[in-house]
Parts: C-alpha cells; structure tokens; sequence
C-alpha cells in the first residue's frame, strides 16, 4: 500500500546506481517502472485494488504472496497485457517517463521496452533455437542478418544458454530441456534489450537444479535490467531481490492489495505490518 | 546450497545488455505502422475470404427457393410426374418413395448400429478396435460404391431393381455413422450412474435400458436424426437399385421413384417444364433436411436441459 | 445392543463393483441376460459382415477386369475390341485435377475464414457464422449438382472463362473453347462442397494452440496479426495439412454433382476449360449401360481404382500426422 519510508536500508543511493525506494513520485530516476494507484477489474470482480509500487532501476523487486492476491494481475499491467484478457486497469504506469496507459502510446512499442518471461516455458514450438531467440528483434522489424546473430549469440551468453546450444543453433527449440528452455526463454526475451524484465514465477515448472541455475542469472542481469519476480516461494525471494512487495487478500477476502513494499531484509527480518509478520513466519497463506 | 553453474560472469565474454536497446527501439517504432497496415490487410483478406464461404451457401439457398417455389403447388405436391412436354407434373411419388426407402433404411440400420455401439461400450481390445475400424473405412467409402455393392447383393439375383436394394444401400451408408453418433452419446454417460445400477443387483440389460440409454437419448436422437438427414438426400446408392419410376408405386420389392432420383433425371431433361420439376422437388428435399437437422439440434439441447 | 460396540462398528463399505460385475457375468448365463449379449453380438458381426462383404464383393466383380487386363488396368482399362473402352488414366487425371482444383479454391479461402473465425471476429458473430459455413455441408450434393447444373454453368461459360482467358500469366491454363462443363466448373463445385470441412477444422486447430504460445508472441511486441503469423499458425499446421487431407478424401467421393458439371468426354483435357471425366463420373454415366460380364465387371474395377485412390490418402495422411506428431514428441 505505501512505500516504507522508515526502513529505507539500501544500497548507497545516487542517482548512478539506482538509489532505494521512498523516492519521489512518478518520473524519478531511481524508479524504472512507477504503479500509482493502479487496480485491476475483471468484469465485476476487482482483482487488486490501489496499488503503489516502484520496480527500481537495475534492481530486483520480488512480488510475494499466496495465490490470488493479485501479484501476477500486477506484473501484467506493466506490459499491457490485460489488453487482451480483458481486464480493466486503472491507476498510472509509468516506465522510465513513458505513460503506459496513455491514450496515445502504442501497446506494442510498451511490450518492445518490457519483456516478460511466464510461468511455464514457452518457446515457439515450430521453431529453432536461433529463430527462437531472435523472434522478438523479427517481430520488431530487426532484418540485418548481423543484427541478428551478434544479438542472439549476446542473449544466449547472458542467459548462461551459448555453450550449450551454440553447435546446434537450428535444432529444434522444443529439444532442450525444461530449464534450458525457460533459459532460452529468457534469452528471447534479452535479445530485444528491454529496460525492464518481468518474471512470472519464471521457476514453478522447474527442478532444484534448473532453479538454482536461474537464481544466479537473475542475479546477474540484475546489473543491465530492471527486474520484476513474482514468486510464491519466499526463500527465493530472500534469496535473489533487493526489494519485496508482500501482496495479501484485503479484508473483504476478494480483493488483493499490497501490503507492504520495501527493502528484502527488512520486509523478512522486520516488517512494519503485523499482516506482513504474519505472512512471513508462515502463519498465514 | 549453491550451484555453480555460471562460467565467470557472463557479460564479460558479450556486451552488456542494453548495446542494441536504441536501434532496436528505433526499429520498433519505424515498423510498427507498417506492421499494423500488413495486419489490417490481412485481416481484411480473411474477411473477403469468409464473405466468398458464404457465398455459395446464400446463392444455393436463393436460387432453389425462388425457382422451387415456383414449381410448388398443391398439384406439384400430390400428382405423379406427367409424360415429358406434358405440363402439370408433380413429384407426389417421389415423396412417397422417399419416405418409404428412408423408413426401412433406418429400421435397418438404427437397431444395427445402436446394438453394434453397445457391443463398442462393453468391449475393449482387439475386437471392438477392429469394430470401429471397420466403421472408420466405411465412413470413406464412396457411396457410389456402396450403390453397386447393392446391385450386386439385390438387384442380380433378384433380377429386377427395388425400393429395398436402395433401403439397404442407405442402411449401409448410415450404419458408421449410426454408429458413432451412438457410441459417442453412450460414453457420455457418467461411467458411475451404470455401475451404481449394477451394484444394486440390476440385471445388466436393465441397467442398459433405463441408465444408458436414457442418458444418452439426446446424443442418439441427434445423432440418429442427423443419419436420416444425410439419407434423405443420397442419390448415388439409389441409382442402380432403386432406377426410379413414373408411377405411384409403394412397393418396396419394385422399382420406386424417389427425390433424389426424380431430380437427377429431370435435370438432364431438354424440357423446361421438367427442369421447373427439379427445382421443386430440390426445395421440398432441401427444405426437408434442413427441418430434420434443425429438429435433431433442437431436441437434443431440449432434452440436454431437461437432464441438467 | 450394546452402545459402545455400535460406535466402533465402521460404517459400512461399498460393495466392489468388481465382484458384483463377476457375479452377474455369472449370473448372465439366465436368458434375459443372454439375449442381451447376444444381440450385442448380433448387431457387431452383421456390421462387420456387411463391411467385409462390401469389399468382397467389389474385388470379385471387378476381378474379371482385373484377371484380362492385369495391373495395367490401372492405367489403360479394358480394351475391348468391339465397342467401350474404359481408359483408366484419364479418369485418374480427371480426378486429380478436379480435386486439385477443389483444394486449390478451398484451403486458402478456408483457412482464412477459419482465421477469422477464430482470432478476429467478435464471438458473438464467430458463432451464427460458423454455423452458416455448416449448413453448406448438410446440403445435398443431388441440389449442389443442380444448381451447378442450371446456374452455375452459363455463369461460368458467360462470365468467368471468358475473364479468365483475359488474365495475364494464369490465362495459359484457361485456353480453348468456353463452354461451361469444364474441369474448372467441376472443381469449383467441389469446393464448395468441402469447405466446410476445411473451415471447421482448421478453425479447430487454429483455436487449440495453446494460449502461452500467444502470450509469448504478444510479450515481444507483436501486433495482432504478427501473433497469428509467427505462433497461431505455424501451431496450426498440422492440423491444416490433417483438414486438407480429409478434405481431398471427400473430394474423390464425390460423384453425382461432378458428373453433372463435367461434360463427359474422354479425351485428356488440354486446359481447365476443357469438359472431361473423373472416375466417379465415368462410373455413374457407364454402369447403367455397361453389359454384364467384361464390361459392367470393368466399370466395377474403376470403383475399385477409386477405392484404392482413397485409400492411398488416407494413409499418406495417417503418415503425414505421425511424422509430425513425432517431431513435437521429441
């Protein structure tokens, strides 16, 4: 619901190195992404309601909670995704300056600056693990063939993906396992360099060990992109984030709302909201 | 526990996210309208290409209603078919004939095919497998084909063509899909209600009777209704058995007349008055199928609500 | 009665249907029971029967053909000195020609229909428009025919091969003659009779990939029609190729309203403007005529040639589906 001023422990801030929450409002430089009172309504169900969040820049922001509390109806706003599901969004997004829901911005050109990876992974099963990849920068436009293969051979590194598949960079995408997959997923994602990366529970499908390889690349890319991690799993959060955002069933029992947002440590080690306390020593949810 | 799994930092061997973030947002831009003029044309491609699909469906429909309705009268509906240049026909024969031929096709092939669907829901393995193979190959038999099978089991040895060798062909052409219709609306019978029946002791053949078949008599109307339909319009089983005839003839074990067959041989005929007879009859016949699909439709959603 | 010993006592168990089922099998051995299984087994062999004698006895009839001419009967038919000769091979290219005509017209025209239906018109519409798009196929193909017969063919010999022999490029195919009975009017009139498959299941298969794949496409950049292109229809392929594939196999069964329109010469055609025959059209116009022995037996043997046409898409098919699903498992 707000933004915790009081326990403002972050990394130095300055505006090189993306600063911590509490900054000001909408348009700052700290914030790559900005919710200001943003819900969301299905039909008549309001999913979650006002909230008000920033994803600082080149940091990970965890979105937590238990199932329904509108954390992945949260993530898909900053991408406009609900276009399409037909869901109502109200409130302001903003990524970097750009008015996401403005009434002249194009949906499209939002979705080339915020990629997204889901939940299960879903690289285009017909095509190959190249095609894959630089489906985006083709989707967008992006002919030149070295265009192509310098950004496909630079995503595949980031996503740790390159000396594994750069022999058999035509074969089929659907080959490679669950976690390579979501890998390339990512890579996919990657290659149209967006600003900001948005996470859905990007390792529920995955084994131990394929989550673990992707924990650290989030830990890596952290450094060139603004990353959003929906997760349910809280140790995950602890784990990879810098900021946390605890997303709860408000009191009507229907409607999601955020509870509480500020830095990971203290979220886990000393919220403000009894509710976060609750919810974090796994009395609730 | 940590893995690790990383070679060093990635982004040491590669540029660092963010190289390409300009040109890729400029490509972005520049191509978006295009992007979105291809689509519109697309879409207004598939457009046009619905507007041609229904085409045929509204050309069909206008030209055999305001032709046949011209050639419809009480006379067309209840006099036999005139000597050719003779106006006043009709195709009261061919009514009869129809209705005859389809009655005893479907007495033929609905029991059949409703006792072979329940030999399907009982058995597994090889046999039923077989079973529904056999229907699968006779759903793509050519129904020419099943029209000179018919010759040759009837019409031969008989020696003479008749309403029943062309009842059997139909029966033969609606038993897979009798078939299906029925297997398919049996299995949608919740498997528990039958085995409730037969743990209290009910005999199966009960069981069958007042559990299954009740349950599944939208899907066996429907489907059974809809086999009629298909009959109901099938020329070429009818060819070599049935020949068609000018006369008012009720006799299966002769040659009929029937609509299908009337409309074929008045088509080809020079006379306009015959070709006037072809378009009513086309419009009694289609009017006739549509009532039928419509009928099947409508009583299967009617008793699928009553059951719900 | 003893209270405490009630309250221990396990509520009772369902009886396992297994063994009700045994017992009952047991039982069935009473007449009523028995009656039942037997006409369960009536009704599955005289099926069968029917079935196995169908194709008996078309190989029997036919076999007096076969044995004079042997496997060139496939291609030249009978010669038979005195009068009717059944040349094979033209009706097989007939036949293929008209079909590929058919399929030509149909699958683009349907596939696109399919795509509207399914990834852009408002459900509301999609619904009564699909439904429209199936009435098609409850049409008889006798009133298809006719109207083939007696609208169709001036149109076409009035209007549309005469403009067709004006287009550029394309009017190579359309030269000679425009009388109306052609291959192009035959082929058209399959169309239309098998769209409707191809729209319903096409339509089926563009709408079951799978959400994620949209989702993905989507999440890049892509413009509604950009998602169509790159992850719903490449999905949808085999799907495509599987409508196609049962939409030629209803093609080549398609006689009588072929017949109407083709015009029956027996020449190979030179052009699609040329009348012509396929093998259910020579089929339908000979068998009536056809004097019992050599000749009606081989009329029957291009039942049979037919036959074995379908069969032979049918498989290939069956084998075109395997592969592909083969190449997803993997």
């Amino acid at each position: 619901m707000t933004i915790d001023d009081n326990a403002s422990v972050g990394p130095a801030s300055g505006p090189d190195t993306g600063g911590g929450p509490g900054a000001s409002g909408p348009g700052s430089s700290t914030a790559a992404v900005s919710l200001r009172e943003v819900s969301v309504t299905f039909g008549s169900h309001r999913v979650v309601r006002d909230v008000d969040l920033d994803l600082v820049r080149n940091r990970v922001t965890a979105l937590v909670g238990p199932s329904g509390c509108g954390k992945t109806t949260i993530l898909r706003t900053v991408n406009r995704l609900h276009d399409d599901t037909g869901g109502k969004v109200t409130g302001r997004v903003l990524v970097g300056d750009l008015d996401v829901y403005a009434r002249d911005t194009q949906p499209e050109l939002v979705r080339s600056r915020v990629g997204m990876v889901f939940q299960r992974p879903n690289p285009f099963p017909t095509m190959s693990i190249f095609d894959n990849v630089v489906a985006g920068l083709r989707l967008n436009g992006v002919r030149s063939k070295s265009v192509l293969q310098e950004a496909a051979e630079s995503a595949l590194h980031h996503a740790a993906l390159w000396d594994l598949v750069k022999d058999r960079l035509h074969s089929p995408a659907v080959k490679l396992s669950g976690g390579q997959q979501q890998r390339l997923c990512i890579a996919r994602a990657l290659a149209v360099e967006p600003e900001v990366l948005l996470m859905d529970e990007p390792c529920s499908a995955l084994d131990p060990i394929a989550t673990a390889k992707i924990e650290e690349l989030i830990a890596h890319l952290a450094t060139d992109v603004t990353i959003g991690l929906v997760t349910h799993n809280m140790f995950q959060a602890t784990r990879v984030s810098d900021y946390t955002a605890v997303f709860l069933l408000g009191e009507d029992r229907a409607t999601g709302e955020l509870v509480e947002y500020g830095p990971t440590p203290v979220i886990f080690d000393a919220p403000s909201d009894p509710r976060t306390r609750a919810y974090v020593s796994g009395e609730v949810g | 526990m940590s893995i690790a799994v990383l070679p060093g930092d990635p982004g040491e061997l590669t540029d660092p996210i963010g190289t390409r973030r300009e040109l890729v947002r400029n490509s972005a831009r520049r191509s978006l309208a295009r992007r979105r003029l291809l689509g519109r044309i697309a879409i207004g491609l598939c457009v046009a290409a619905t507007a041609v699909s229904l085409t045929p469906l509204v050309a069909l429909a206008a030209y055999t209603t305001g032709r046949g309705l011209h050639a419809l009268s009480w006379g067309f509906l209840t006099h036999i078919p005139t000597p050719p240049g003779i106006p006043g026909g009709g195709i009261s024969n061919a009514i009869v004939g129809s209705v005859v031929i389809v009655g005893l096709a479907s007495a033929m092939a609905i029991p059949v095919g409703i006792m072979a669907a329940l030999f399907l829901i009982e058995r597994r393995g090889r046999t039923a497998n077989g079973l529904r193979f056999a229907a699968d190959v006779l759903t793509g038999v050519p129904s020419i084909a099943i029209g000179i099978f018919a010759y040759a089991v009837f019409v031969e040895p008989l020696g003479h063509f008749s309403g029943l060798a062309g009842s059997f062909a139909l029966a033969v052409l609606m038993s897979p899909i009798v078939i299906r219709a029925s297997e398919a609306a049996m299995q949608s019978v919740p498997r528990d209600l039958w085995e409730a029946g037969l743990a209290l002791g009910i005999r199966r053949s009960r069981v069958v009777r007042s559990v299954v078949l009740r349950g599944a008599l939208p899907g066996l109307v429907t489907g059974n209704l809809l086999a009629v339909a298909r009959a109901v319009g099938e020329t070429a089983p009818l060819l070599f058995t049935v020949l068609g005839s000018q006369l008012f003839e009720t006799n299966p074990l002769q040659p009929m007349a029937a609509m299908p067959l009337a409309i074929y041989s008045d088509s080809t005929a020079a006379f306009p008055a015959a070709q006037q007879i072809a378009w009513g009859a086309a419009f009694v016949l289609l009017v006739l199928v549509l009532v039928l699909s419509v009928v099947a439709r409508l009583v299967s959603s009617r008793l699928n609500r009553q059951a719900h | 009665m003893n209270p405490t010993l009630l309250e221990e006592v396990p509520p009772p168990r369902r009886t396992p249907v297994r063994g009700v089922r045994e017992t009952l099998q047991r039982r069935g051995a009473r007449p009523s029971g028995r009656t039942y299984a037997l006409l369960r087994w009536a009704g599955a062999t005289l099926f069968a029967s029917v079935v196995l004698a169908l194709v008996v006895s078309l190989l029997v009839s036919s076999s007096q053909a076969f044995g004079h001419s042997g496997l060139s009967f496939f291609w030249s038919g009978t010669y038979n000195a005195s009068k009717s000769i059944y040349p094979t091979g033209i009706f097989i290219i007939g036949t293929l020609i008209t079909t590929t005509v058919a399929i030509v017209l149909a699958v683009p025209v349907g596939v696109g229909t399919a795509a509207l239906l399914s990834e852009f018109a408002p459900k509301w519409l999609a619904g009564p428009l699909s439904i429209m798009i199936d009435l098609i196929a409850a049409v008889p193909s006798i009133v298809v025919g006719l109207w083939g017969l007696l609208v169709l063919t001036p149109v076409f010999a009035h209007h549309v091969e005469p403009f067709l022999k004006k287009v550029p490029v394309v009017e190579w195919f359309f030269h000679g003659a425009a009388l109306g009975p052609s291959m192009l009017l035959a082929g058209t009139v399959l169309a239309v009779m098998i769209l409707p498959t191809i729209v319903a299941l096409s339509r089926t298969a563009l709408a079951s990939v799978a959400v994620e794949d949209r989702e993905a496409a989507r999440a890049l950049g892509a413009t509604r029609w950009q998602v169509v292109r790159t992850a719903v229809v490449p999905g949808a392929r085999t799907g495509i190729e599987a409508a196609a594939t049962l939409a030629v196999g209803r093609a080549l069964g398609e006689t009588i309203a072929v017949a109407m329109v083709i015009g029956n010469t027996y020449v190979l055609p030179h052009s699609l403007l040329a009348p012509g025959a396929t093998l259910g059209s020579a089929i339908i116009n000979n068998f009536a005529e056809a004097s019992p022995g050599l000749d009606r037996s081989s009329v029957i043997g291009l039942v049979v040639v037919l036959l074995v046409m379908t069969a032979l898409v049918n498989i290939g098919g069956q084998l075109l589906l395997r592969s592909r699903l083969r190449v997803k498992a993997a």
